[in-house]
């Protein structure tokens, strides 16, 4: 019945194919010229490594140590381009020359360098679409243990969120503000590493990069049609060269500091504020009893084990405890008698210095027949909070052979296993509840065992984060064969055929608790869980390449690709096991639940693209792919993406060489149009409408219907005009790359909420349309002339992206919106439906009651607004309650009352990198900064409005609240569980709450300093290696901004967030 | 030659992309698609049992819309808020219950089962009719509740395929059109229950629990909606047909709530809970860790620990507890007292937990598994006498069925002697408190007794305010269902 996606006869095919060429090869030869020569630089020195290429054809070679090659020409071809990275690329026409020996000139300039398109490369002065390249400096000095975040502000158009500092985290990548009105958080780029499609690039180490960068326009994207809209990052690893050969290795050596604390309250403020809390005006039911609890202000606490917290009050049996160190100030409620207690620093329990370090060696080389590189690395990377650790093992491992005078073979395997240890808890517990323990808690027992705090949810951080087991190991692999057949002169085949596996196993248990310190729960429930991707890709590409009359130069590409990813998975949960010894499932005595799962996904596609230039004055290009998947409606399974794409070079106009000196102003105008495809946000078999398995009654397995089938849906497509500038001015010494663009997603993959009535929540339908406009600068500059001996090169990016929601399922209300609130429009002076999603608005905009001051009186509260926020017929208010706007005016405070907060998501992000180079030592800075993002900072309303098991607050809170008539505070009184009634902070739903909690997270991040010296050759060549580098580097070290939470680079609800640890780093790099 | 390899390399290229439209055409492994369901009996059993985890879900809600807004809550340790119920505070805004769209869920399910079933051929007619007769007792029985939630609303007898306009945008009929569903539902579940037995360990729907649900169907529109004694007979009729089932009182109350001992002789129909399965039942009556005093004697601690997920946030209020006798044996099985113990040896009162739906202890933490009573036979009595009473008749003997295990050997001072109607009517409805109090019933009895802005403290300055017999939409809900106006008065 079913078919098998697992060997499917293209498989069968392809490897025939391949039998096919090398088979076929034996016999044939071509005539053709040979061409030899060196290459060298302004000193005269050679240069190994060099590119040499018949010019539009993929027929070249790489100069050897000592910078001589040998090419064949085939017929046709009369020009050679020479490339290498840091020098400008020349071009000599070869005419009857048998020898062509060159010098090369160093560049500094982004202009001249060569940037990776899909299935090739160009030159950027031909380049007519927008692709910005990382910054190699970037790479270089700290051992990333994702390296997604050498991405954070060196690129523009790119915003990239170092959401968590969980060792190994992938930063959030979002291109161009993304194509999803759904999860606009979750509209990743397409990740291209060596030709092979990714989900992420996870586990790379950053140490086996070459080159890094991101496509941004459609026009260049539209090759990679069906799933690139958002944009398509392009990684290519190192590989070996011609010429020497060298090995080297790097070591780092890392120490990482908690990056943000809250600043809490101490005990005596804790007890003061909890203890007065209870004494309230009289509306509120009489609770003083919770005062004699043994709770965290509560005088029932004793010394033996059976009480979580220390305070009690003084009596001649604890007198003693002292002389230990406990501290005692008078009740607050009755100074007359005195509580004793121990002040615990409760948050610093959470965190630890983490030190980490990094091994990466390499050693490439090879000649103009074969090439070879081999790099092996280890990272071991500590977190700043307990227990939180990332381990990585990777291989680069890749060899390329010239089997014949016209065909390449190459090989290439990535590998990385990782094992990543975390807390096994939500980052609230973790980072805000934890935090949040009464600092009167006792840490251990008078016995010296650890003491549980109040619960497993806001409990003693060193009991918990150590008695839990959290880790996971995944490993990664890509195996990649691929040929480079030269057919024809000028035609060329390139067949790649790869596969990509991950497998990922976790194990989670946790041990027998105390659950506060009464209940001991040994339900110890086991979990382990498996995970496997298998993707097969294979792309077969034929390239034509000819220049026509000397000036006509044209390069065209056809391909077919083939994807299919399988997904399996496993996972089963135990209890009971009669141990803590066991972490494993083998120990449990009793299943709980197990669980497997199979999922195929196959996308088909053809290609093809045409660059034409003419004497690279007037260039133009096409890009374009026919793509078909397997997971959309039957009637849409295929999809067409074109792009297209002009420029024109002034520079090379006469007119302009005879107006301006020479190099004094280059400039390039380009223009894009191009459709992109998008199915990210669909599962594979969405469109057929599903029936769910695993629910249980009574014992008995169910089925219930959870997604409505619609067999319509289709491809997401986005439409992108981009407009561009490349700009050198100076003989290249500053350089600008600028894009205006504005993108519109049509058919975009939106879940349309479905009345309550129906009972479903929502359907998958394709009737959004969204749209990006965007902005974006980089600039570079070489700040002193080129003979100055110290060197300062200046870099600055800047882009700027706004959404806006033009289409919206049409559901019969105004503005097909979906949520949001009616509140009052002081323009319209009437009540307006805003926010949520709505025809005309944006994503992510947030809403909330605004404070405008704190009452400072009982007199001047009993003149406030009747607030139905307020849950009691009592609707009372006194001095300390919150005074909201009456937005209104209608004297009375309700839903209606709310103001917009601000949005989600950043509006302006870049980056500023400066390098200096003074002989041997060289300072590397780079800051980068996002604005327009406002954060709500529920974790600190959280704990300071006691919200949660009588948690401590934030010293702010205590300093800033009001406490008696007459104050002029900044935050309401903090009464015991009077939030819940007079709701001045929090309104009962996670969503919005008081102004004073929302805050602009702006912020610029001084990202990373480095100091680095390069040991003098001298001293070098006699210890017997050809180079030392040194590197002191300093990474996260300060954020300049105003949010008083852990971490302030996402917009949104801070629901606690693991701070970005401060990293001191000590590199050094040898090259043998 | 050049050419031939070119042509031959062109040929390789269109064989490898041939044949692309099958190789899309991928099958599902581990999901079942609308298109390959509803073909055997197993996948309609799979869907009835489906219907019933959406039952499940709503337990909760259940609870809250039939108790919260009477006399018997009140806040627990944990604070204050949340009580908006409680409080009859509820507006557009935070309305502080659930929506329908549970409500509709379930009857999404039972629609599916009415459509698809019939044209599949089962092994058995009587078990492809007892299933059809669970879907209309199901339908009807959330019809039930939401009309008396919400009063006029959407009806649905087809199940949702698609989501154009004419499915999506309904408008609220009235509720005498629902309650003709109702009972028309009801009428053709009888009729297919092909026996009185119960399966599934009374946790689906059965003969006996079908006609509970008409006798309460009944009560309901015979006192609320004009039904009059057609009604009120047609409701003792179904009342009495009950018995035709294994169904009776149990000799100790406290047995009809312990843990293990589900099901049992006295339940029609309860929501089954279970280890393993979903669900938590009651948590928030139970004291929270954090407010667990310490200086307690051993029979408090004993009963209170371990407190699993409890959060003390509502306990049952002074006005009700003290209502019951001393010699009632219905007030240990409901509630305990946590009283503190002082320096001197006082003992003075903390706070209460029930005791009906304690759940049980596995691995050390309490869970709260207990199966939510939808109809049970002490209810049936109590329906009946109130019944037996409107209709002029004498409920004596119902009454002292309940009273003689209530009180056993005290019964003797606490018969019951019938009165007038007013009386027997505030007796029943008393009787009705103590008997069934936490058990999702309250609320309803008020109003069906019309003695909600009587007894309900916060309701008994707004006296004449009837719009607060209903409960208000959520703003939510009117924003995506724009044919839905708001119930007046909110």
């Amino acid at each position: 019945m079913k078919k098998n996606v697992h060997y499917p006869n293209f498989w069968k095919k392809i490897i025939l194919l391949l039998c096919w060429i090398l088979i076929g090869q034996v016999g044939f030869s071509q005539t053709s010229n040979v061409i030899t020569g060196t290459v060298s630089d302004d000193s005269g020195e050679s240069i190994p490594g060099v590119n040499v290429l018949v010019k539009g054809t993929s027929v070249g070679t790489i100069t050897d140590i000592d910078g001589s090659y040998t090419l064949n020409i085939p017929q046709g071809g009369t020009t050679l381009v020479f490339s290498f990275i840091g020098y400008r690329s020349r071009e000599e026409v070869v005419g009857t020359r048998s020898r062509i020996d060159i010098k090369l000139e160093a560049a500094l300039s982004d202009m001249e360098e060569v940037v990776v398109i899909g299935f090739g490369e160009q030159s950027r002065e031909v380049l007519t679409t927008s692709i910005s390249k990382v910054d190699a400096k970037a790479l270089q000095s700290i051992p990333f243990p994702n390296a997604a975040s050498a991405l954070q502000g060196t690129v523009s158009g790119v915003r990239v969120q170092s959401t968590s500092g969980q060792p190994g985290a992938a930063p959030r990548v979002i291109v161009r503000g993304g194509t999803s009105i759904n999860n606009p958080n979750g509209a990743a780029p397409l990740y291209i590493i060596d030709g092979v499609i990714r989900p992420d690039m996870n586990d790379l180490s950053a140490d086996d990069i070459e080159n890094m960068q991101v496509l941004k326009d459609a026009a260049a994207t539209s090759i990679y049609g069906a799933r690139a809209s958002n944009g398509v990052v392009i990684i290519t690893t190192k590989s070996g060269k011609a010429g020497q050969t060298r090995v080297s290795y790097r070591y780092d050596l890392t120490q990482s500091e908690p990056g943000k604390l809250y600043e809490m309250a101490n005990a005596r403020e804790y007890l003061t504020a909890y203890r007065l809390g209870h004494i309230r005006p009289a509306k509120f039911p009489d609770e003083t009893v919770r005062l004699t609890l043994p709770n965290g202000f509560g005088t029932g606490n004793d010394l033996t084990n059976n009480t979580a917290f220390t305070t009690q009050f003084l009596t001649p049996q604890n007198q003693y405890k002292l002389d230990e160190g406990w501290e005692s100030m008078p009740d607050p409620v009755n100074p007359s008698r005195t509580l004793i207690f121990q002040d615990n620093d409760i948050q610093s329990l959470i965190y630890q210095t983490g030190i980490s370090q990094n091994h990466h060696i390499s050693v490439q080389g090879g000649t103009d027949k074969a090439t070879f590189n081999a790099g092996l690395g280890y990272l071991s990377n500590e977190g700043t909070v307990v227990t939180t650790q990332y381990d990585r093992l990777t291989f680069n491992l890749n060899g390329d052979i010239q089997v014949k005078d016209n065909l390449r073979v190459f090989g290439r395997v990535l590998y990385t296993y990782n094992t990543t240890n975390t807390t096994g808890q939500s980052t609230a517990v973790t980072f805000y509840r934890s935090a949040g323990l009464a600092p009167t808690s006792k840490i251990f027992f008078e016995d010296g065992t650890l003491a549980p705090g109040t619960s497993s949810s806001i409990g003693n951080p060193l009991y918990f984060l150590n008695n839990r087991v959290a880790e996971s190991s995944g490993e990664k692999s890509t195996y990649t064969v691929g040929a480079k057949w030269d057919i024809l002169p000028g035609l060329s085949f390139d067949p790649q055929i790869s596969m990509y596996n991950i497998n990922n196993n976790s194990y989670n248990f946790q041990p027998g608790f105390l659950n506060g310190p009464l209940n001991f729960v040994d339900t110890r429930v086991a979990n382990a869980s498996t995970y496997q991707w298998r993707q097969r890709q294979a792309d077969l590409v034929l390239s034509y390449g000819k220049t026509f009359g000397g000036s006509h130069n044209l390069d065209a590409k056809l391909g077919f690709a083939y994807f299919d990813r399988n997904i399996n998975t496993m996972s089963a949960t135990g209890r009971g096991a009669s141990t803590d010894l066991i972490p494993t499932l083998n120990a449990s005595s009793e299943p709980t639940s197990v669980s497997s799962s199979i999922t195929d996904q196959v996308i088909l596609g053809y290609f093809g693209r045409v660059n034409y230039d003419f004497e690279q004055k007037y260039l133009f290009s096409l890009n374009m792919r026919y793509d078909g998947a397997s997971n959309l409606g039957a009637a849409n399974k295929w999809g067409f993406f074109p792009g297209i794409s002009a420029g024109w070079n002034l520079h090379r106009e006469e007119f302009w060489q005879n107006a301006l000196p020479e190099n004094l102003l280059r400039m390039k105008i380009r223009a894009s149009y191009g459709e992109n495809g998008n199915i990210g946000g669909l599962g594979d078999f969405s469109a057929q409408g599903a029936y769910g398995v695993g629910a249980r009654y009574a014992g008995l397995p169910a089925i219930q219907n959870t997604v409505i089938p619609n067999p319509d849906l289709q491809w997401e497509q986005s439409r992108t005009v981009n407009l561009g500038t490349d700009l050198s001015l100076f003989d290249n010494r500053l350089n600008f790359i600028v894009d205006v663009y504005r993108r519109v997603t049509d058919n975009l993959i939106t879940s349309l909420p479905l009345p309550q009535s129906t009972g479903f929540a929502s359907v998958l339908t394709n009737l959004g349309s969204l749209e990006n406009r965007g902005f974006e600068v980089e600039l570079s500059a070489q700040v002193l002339p080129s003979r100055s001996r110290i060197q300062w090169n200046l870099g600055f990016n800047a882009s700027k992206v706004k959404n806006k929601i033009l289409r919206l399922p049409t559901n019969g209300i105004e503005n097909n919106r979906v949520g949001g609130v009616l509140i009052w429009n002081t323009a319209a002076k009437d009540y307006v439906w805003s926010g949520g999603l709505q025809e005309g608005g944006r994503l992510g905009e947030m809403f909330s009651r605004q404070q405008v001051g704190i009452y400072s009186t009982d007199e001047e509260a009993a003149n406030a607004p009747l607030d139905t926020y307020i849950v009691s017929s009592n609707r009372t208010k006194y001095g300390g309650d919150t005074n909201w706007l009456d937005a209104d005016g209608n004297g009375s405070i309700d839903s209606r009352d709310q103001v917009y907060m601000g949005q989600e998501f950043p509006v302006w992000t870049g980056g500023i990198s400066n390098n200096i180079s003074y002989k041997n030592f060289n300072l590397y800075m780079r800051m980068d900064y996002t604005t327009g993002h406002t954060i709500f900072n529920w974790a600190k309303m959280f704990i300071d409005t006691n919200l949660f098991g009588d948690n401590n607050m934030t010293g702010d809170k205590y300093e800033n609240s009001w406490k008696e008539q007459g104050d002029l505070a900044e935050y309401s009184r903090f009464y015991w569980g009077g939030e819940r009634v007079q709701r001045n902070n929090f309104n009962g739903t996670v969503n919005s709450g008081n102004t004073v909690f929302f805050e602009s997270g702006d912020f610029l991040c001084v990202r990373e300093l480095t100091l680095s010296y390069s040991i003098p050759a001298k001293v070098v060549s006699m210890l017997r290696v050809s180079a030392i580098r040194l590197n002191f580097t300093g990474n996260n070290l300060h954020y300049f901004t105003a949010y008083k939470g852990l971490n302030p680079e996402e917009g949104g609800r801070d629901d606690g967030r693991y701070a970005l640890p401060r990293n001191y780093n000590f590199g050094v790099n040898v090259t043998f | 030659m050049k050419n031939i390899k070119l042509y031959a390399v062109l040929a390789s290229l269109l064989m490898l992309t041939s044949a692309c439209n099958e190789t899309l055409n991928v099958d599902p492994t581990s999901v079942i698609t609308t298109t390959n369901f509803w073909r055997t009996e197993n996948d309609a059993n799979g869907a009835l049992t489906g219907m019933y985890v959406e039952l499940r879900n709503l337990s909760q809600s259940l609870h809250q819309l039939g108790e919260h807004r009477s006399e018997v809550m009140t806040p627990g340790l944990f604070g204050e808020g949340v009580f908006i119920l409680h409080r009859n505070e509820m507006n557009a805004d935070t309305p502080g219950h659930p929506d329908w769209s549970g409500f509709y869920r379930v009857i999404n399910t039972a629609n599916l089962i009415l459509k698809f079933v019939p044209d599949i051929t089962f092994a058995s007619e009587a078990r492809k009719n007892s299933m059809l007769a669970q879907a209309y007792t199901m339908r009807a029985f959330a019809y039930f509740t939401m009309t008396k939630t919400w009063g006029d609303l959407i009806i649905r007898t087809e199940p949702i395929e698609g989501f154009g306009a004419e499915v999506t945008l309904r408008e609220r009929e009235s509720r005498s059109q629902v309650f003709q569903l109702i009972k028309q539902d009801l009428d053709q579940a009888l009729q297919l229950y092909p026996n009185n037995s119960f399966t599934v360990g009374r946790s689906v729907w059965s003969k006996a629990a079908t006609n509970a649900l008409k006798g309460d169907v009944n009560l309901w529109t015979a006192k609320l909606l004009g039904g009059g004694n057609a009604d009120l007979n047609t409701a003792l009729a179904a009342l009495t047909e009950v018995d035709l089932a294994d169904v009776g009182l149990l000799e100790n109350f406290s047995d009809v709530f312990k843990f293990d001992n589900k099901p049992n002789r006295e339940i029609l129909m309860s929501i089954r809970h279970q280890d393993l399965e979903p669900g938590n039942y009651l948590w928030f009556m139970w004291i929270i860790s954090a407010a667990a005093p310490n200086n307690i004697d051993q029979e408090t601690r004993e009963k209170i620990f371990p407190t699993g997920g409890g959060q003390g946030l509502m306990v049952m209020s002074e006005g009700v507890r003290s209502q019951f006798l001393e010699n009632d044996l219905r007030k240990d099985a409901t509630y305990f007292d946590i009283e503190t113990i002082n320096s001197t040896g006082e003992k003075s009162y903390l706070t209460n937990i029930q005791q009906k739906f304690k759940g049980t202890i596995i691995g050390g933490n309490r869970v709260f598994l207990s199966d939510p009573i939808l109809y049970r036979y002490a209810d049936i009595l109590l329906m009946k006498a109130e019944a037996k009473n409107a209709l002029g008749q004498d409920p004596t003997v119902e009454m002292n069925l309940i009273r003689q295990r209530a009180y056993r050997e005290n019964f003797g001072s606490h018969t019951f002697v019938s009165g007038s109607q007013e009386e027997n009517n505030k007796a029943i409805l008393k009787e009705r408190l103590l008997e069934l109090v936490l058990e999702g019933k309250r609320w309803w009895d008020l109003v069906r007794f019309g003695k909600a802005f009587e007894l309900v403290p916060a309701l008994q300055n707004r006296p004449g305010q009837n719009h607060l017999l209903l409960f208000p939409i959520d703003n939510t809900v009117l924003s995506q269902e724009p044919l839905v106006v708001q119930n007046p008065g909110y």
